[in-house]
């Protein structure tokens, strides 16, 4: 798996040092220090799939750089998908491209993988 | 524990009959053969928006129905917890505009008695199609005290408006009661604010 540098992105207390956005719209998601670095695996569906496509045949790609957010309230804006097995996805509240992350029915916690979406002040 | 960085958050639902818009309201993701995202498969629950209102920074949580409104089946367990309605109609269909009433009635059965309501005459961009005139719909928004708008979901008129003004409402309410309950709603962390205006569509295109 590509590991992208993302070191810049992470202050020493493991947060994220900028604004999340949306990176088709620019929709602000996330202020600073709001998320929290961790490196789970999980695989997120691709943004575009085939037409043909069903919900349990999903194309997906596998992240193990995510952010933690504790409380979804924390989020500036961001929209949530129906349920697929244990998990709600994460789209733009504004373009609604996604999915960037995933919310988990069980911890109760939502996680956005770092190479889905982009930092800007 | 993360702290909260927000001053209030309302819960809205969007309530109506079926086919007038409730959903495109909520989700911009039109249902043209070109569409192929992955949430056009999944459909989408709700949205968390954030809004600055007189200086508090409020957030929106937005509910659609999953269809149950077909059914006429929405309950109690829909309503719990909302503090505003968006009751929709169709100005198109004449229908719908009658059933308003019976889904006055429901949210009385269902919902909070202080809950906020406004009436939504969607589909306003089908002028040709109109059969139910906007004087109509202000007189029974009157009738039963309640705010009124014309609104398209296509045409993205009035939307955001909308949204706003039902939050301002539900603020308004909220701000004749304050220190009673909802301690838990109310602020702790005013830091990091950012202006940013209400429902905005950040999108260029
Ligand atoms: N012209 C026009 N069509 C709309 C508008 N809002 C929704 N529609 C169409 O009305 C139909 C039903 O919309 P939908 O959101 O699924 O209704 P719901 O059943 O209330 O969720 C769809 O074909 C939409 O494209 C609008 O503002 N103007
Ligand atoms: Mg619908
Ligand atoms: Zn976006």
């Amino acid at each position: 798996m590509e590991v992208k540098d993302f070191s810049n992105e992470i202050t020493e207390d493991q947060k994220n040092r900028n604004k999340i956005r949306c990176q088709y719209c620019n929709c602000l998601i996330l202020n600073s220090a709001s998320a929290h670095y961790t490196d789970i695996v999980f695989s997120l569906p691709l943004v575009h799939q085939k037409r043909s496509k069903s919900i349990d045949d999903l194309d997906t790609e596998e992240f193990n750089q995510y952010w933690m957010i504790e409380d979804m309230y924390t989020f500036e804006n961001i929209g949530f998908s129906n349920t697929v097995g244990d998990y709600k996805y994460l789209i733009c509240a504004d373009c609604e491209m996604g999915p960037f992350g995933y919310h988990d029915l069980k911890d109760k916690k939502c996680y956005l993988a770092l190479k889905r979406v982009k930092y800007e002040n | 524990m993360s702290k909260k960085t927000y001053d209030l958050l309302f819960k809205l639902l969007l309530i109506g009959d079926s086919g007038v818009g409730k959903t495109c309201i909520l989700f911009r993701f039109s249902d043209d053969a070109f569409t192929s995202t992955f949430i056009s498969t999944i459909g989408i629950d709700f949205k968390i928006k954030t809004v600055e209102l007189r200086g508090k920074k409020i957030k929106l949580q937005i509910w659609d129905t999953a269809g149950q409104e077909r059914f006429h089946t929405i309950t109690t367990s829909y309503y719990r917890g909302a503090m505003g309605i968006m009751l929709v109609y169709d100005i198109t269909n004449e229908k719908s505009f009658e059933n308003i009433i019976k889904w006055l009635r429901n949210i009385d059965e269902h919902a909070n008695e202080d809950v906020e309501r406004m009436i939504l005459g969607n589909k306003c961009d089908m002028t040709d199609k109109r059969v139910v005139s906007k004087e109509r719909g202000e007189n029974i928004a009157r009738e039963y005290g309640i705010r009124f708008m014309e609104t398209s979901a296509k045409a993205n008129i009035n939307i955001e408006k909308a949204f706003s003004e039902l939050a301002e409402a539900i603020l308004d309410q909220t701000a004749g009661k304050e220190n009673n309950d909802n301690q838990e709603r109310v602020v702790v962390d005013r830091k990091n604010q950012e202006k940013s205006p209400a429902y905005s569509r950040c999108c260029t295109s």
